[in-house]
């Protein structure tokens, strides 16, 4: 079966500045795959370059093709989504814009889905951190993408609502088949969560199933002498 | 009243408030959501440097205004985009110049100038046959446009990299945006001048967003605000015997602060009865 995303020598730069040199990868159908690393290691710039956001060099295929041919299937949730919050716009509006046909999509399901059951007519602007997470997710979803893209999704979400984040993704990916990649500085969650890892610093440091991949010594090359592994097993 | 309205001028004014209020109105909801309320003064302030071109070269100062403003959008858009000057900067120095520009060609015809104080401030009595028709088909057109384009220009307002992803060129609506809204201030020029005419796209979307639930209350809103301070603030100026323009904007801005006044009250009313007793 070929990969659903294909990435090979990936270089990203900014003005003069290396943000990503040569990563190559490949991911398999229906895993979820943690990209970690510290900060300004490159991870959104990652799935900024994967989604097309910001140019590259090297070649990215998704379900073999060109991003633009495959866009529809593709659901991405932002790191953060800064709208003005006093704009008068509810969550069934909200995740409406992205009907690409005049008909209004069927949203209970999609938002029952992300525990946001009984939100329809709220204002978006209304919602808590995770509530708005929530949505986004929702809003990614309503097409039912193939694939999803999480950028540091769970940012608002505090320490109570990340284990339910994290599980209603398993539960998308186990129910639906949906491929996810996700930025994620939550180590546990990771360990915890995800079958593959991507770890990366500007270049690739290494890639693999977490449990093998994620060890001491990558942890401390991502993030210095202060990071172990004692925060990851109690699952 | 009926005598009023029997007067061509006056005929003309109210058709062109009444098609403007909706179209301004309308286009002022994605103008307040993307921030672009300095962008559409300065498409404005600039545009009387094409309505002077015009009259200098005798031909019409509405045409020549619109193709002017189209033009320095277009500049704007390309200037941000191939630049590493803030947009602010670069709407700064194009909306000084080009209305510097306008003041110095209009001055360059000799004697007494009754033109630039209606380009600036506005003037009924000026709306041709010819600007109403102008007005009305551009009009058609760009409310037509955004009706048929609302949920692609909602999100590239709300979130380029979202509009993006749900299959919107992010650049080619942005360009477009910048097209209309400089097409749509030259357009309410003739009744409300360069100055003020912006107003028309901030003052009825805010006043609506005190106390609107949702995107669909506060689009009907919006519309409803605009026409009533648009055909209110021209019935006065008549009354009055002062300046379309101005009367409109002190119409539209007396009714933001009675709004403001209320939803505050009733905000204070609310919070009192949320709080518990002692």
């Amino acid at each position: 079966m070929p990969p659903v995303l294909e990435v090979k020598d990936l270089t990203v730069r900014f003005a003069g500045c290396t943000a990503l040199e040569g990563v190559s990868f490949t991911i398999e159908k229906n895993a979820i795959i943690a990209v970690i690393g510290p900060n300004g290691s490159g991870k959104t710039t990652l799935l900024k370059a994967i989604l097309g956001l910001v140019p590259f060099q090297g070649e990215i295929r998704l379900f073999s093709k060109p991003l633009r041919q495959v866009l529809p299937q593709v659901g991405y949730v932002p790191q953060r989504f800064a709208f003005d919050s006093t704009f008068p716009l509810t969550v069934e509006e909200f995740i409406n814009l992205t009907c690409r046909t005049p008909e209004k999509l069927p949203l209970g399901g999609v938002l029952d889905e992300v525990g946001m059951k009984g939100f329809k007519g709220k204002l978006i602007g209304e919602l808590s951190g995770g509530q708005l997470q929530r949505v986004l997710l929702a809003h990614a979803l309503v097409h039912r993408p193939r694939i999803l893209f999480l950028d540091e999704a769970t940012s608002g979400i505090d320490i109570e609502g990340l284990s339910d984040f994290y599980s209603t993704i398993q539960r998308l990916n186990r129910e639906h088949g949906v491929t996810v990649m996700m930025v994620s500085h939550e180590i546990s969650m990771v360990y915890k969560f995800t079958d593959r890892i991507i770890c990366l610093n500007r270049d690739l440091i290494s890639h693999g199933e977490t449990r093998t991949a994620l060890t001491r010594e990558v942890l401390k090359k991502l993030y210095g002498d202060s990071a172990d592994l004692r925060n990851h097993s109690h699952d | 009243m009926i005598e009023l309205l029997q007067l061509p001028f006056m005929q003309r004014a109210l058709i062109a408030c009444l098609v403007l209020g909706v179209l301004l109105a309308y286009l002022g909801i994605f103008v307040t959501l993307r921030k672009m309320a300095f962008f559409s003064d300065g498409v404005a302030h600039a545009a009387l440097a094409g309505a002077a071109i015009g009259l200098l070269t005798r031909f019409s100062p509405l045409i020549s205004a619109l193709i002017f403003s189209m033009l320095l959008a277009c500049l704007i858009y390309w200037l941000e985009k191939k630049s590493s000057l803030s947009s602010d900067a670069i709407i700064g120095i194009l909306f000084t110049s080009g209305m510097a520009l306008g003041i110095v060609l209009i001055s360059l015809r000799k004697g007494y100038q009754p033109e630039l104080l209606g380009y600036l401030f506005g003037n009924i009595l000026a709306i041709r046959r010819q600007d109403l028709a102008l007005i009305v088909i551009l009009a058609i057109l760009i409310m037509a446009f955004i009706i048929r384009h609302k949920r692609k220009l909602t999100l590239l307002a709300l979130d380029r990299e979202m509009a993006y992803m749900a299959g919107v060129n992010p650049d080619f609506y942005q360009l477009l945006i910048y097209v209309m809204l400089a097409c749509a201030l030259v357009l309410g020029i003739r009744v409300m001048g360069v100055i003020l005419v912006s107003a028309i796209l901030i003052v009825p979307v805010s006043t609506a967003r005190l106390f609107s639930r949702s995107f669909k209350t506060l689009t009907i809103w919006t519309a409803v605000i605009a026409e009533s301070v648009m055909i209110g603030g021209l019935l006065l100026s008549y009354y009055l015997n002062l300046p379309s323009g101005a009367v409109i904007v002190l119409v539209g801005s007396t009714v933001f602060s009675l709004t403001f006044i209320a939803h505050s009250l009733r905000r204070q009313r609310r919070q009192k009865r949320q709080s518990p007793t002692n």
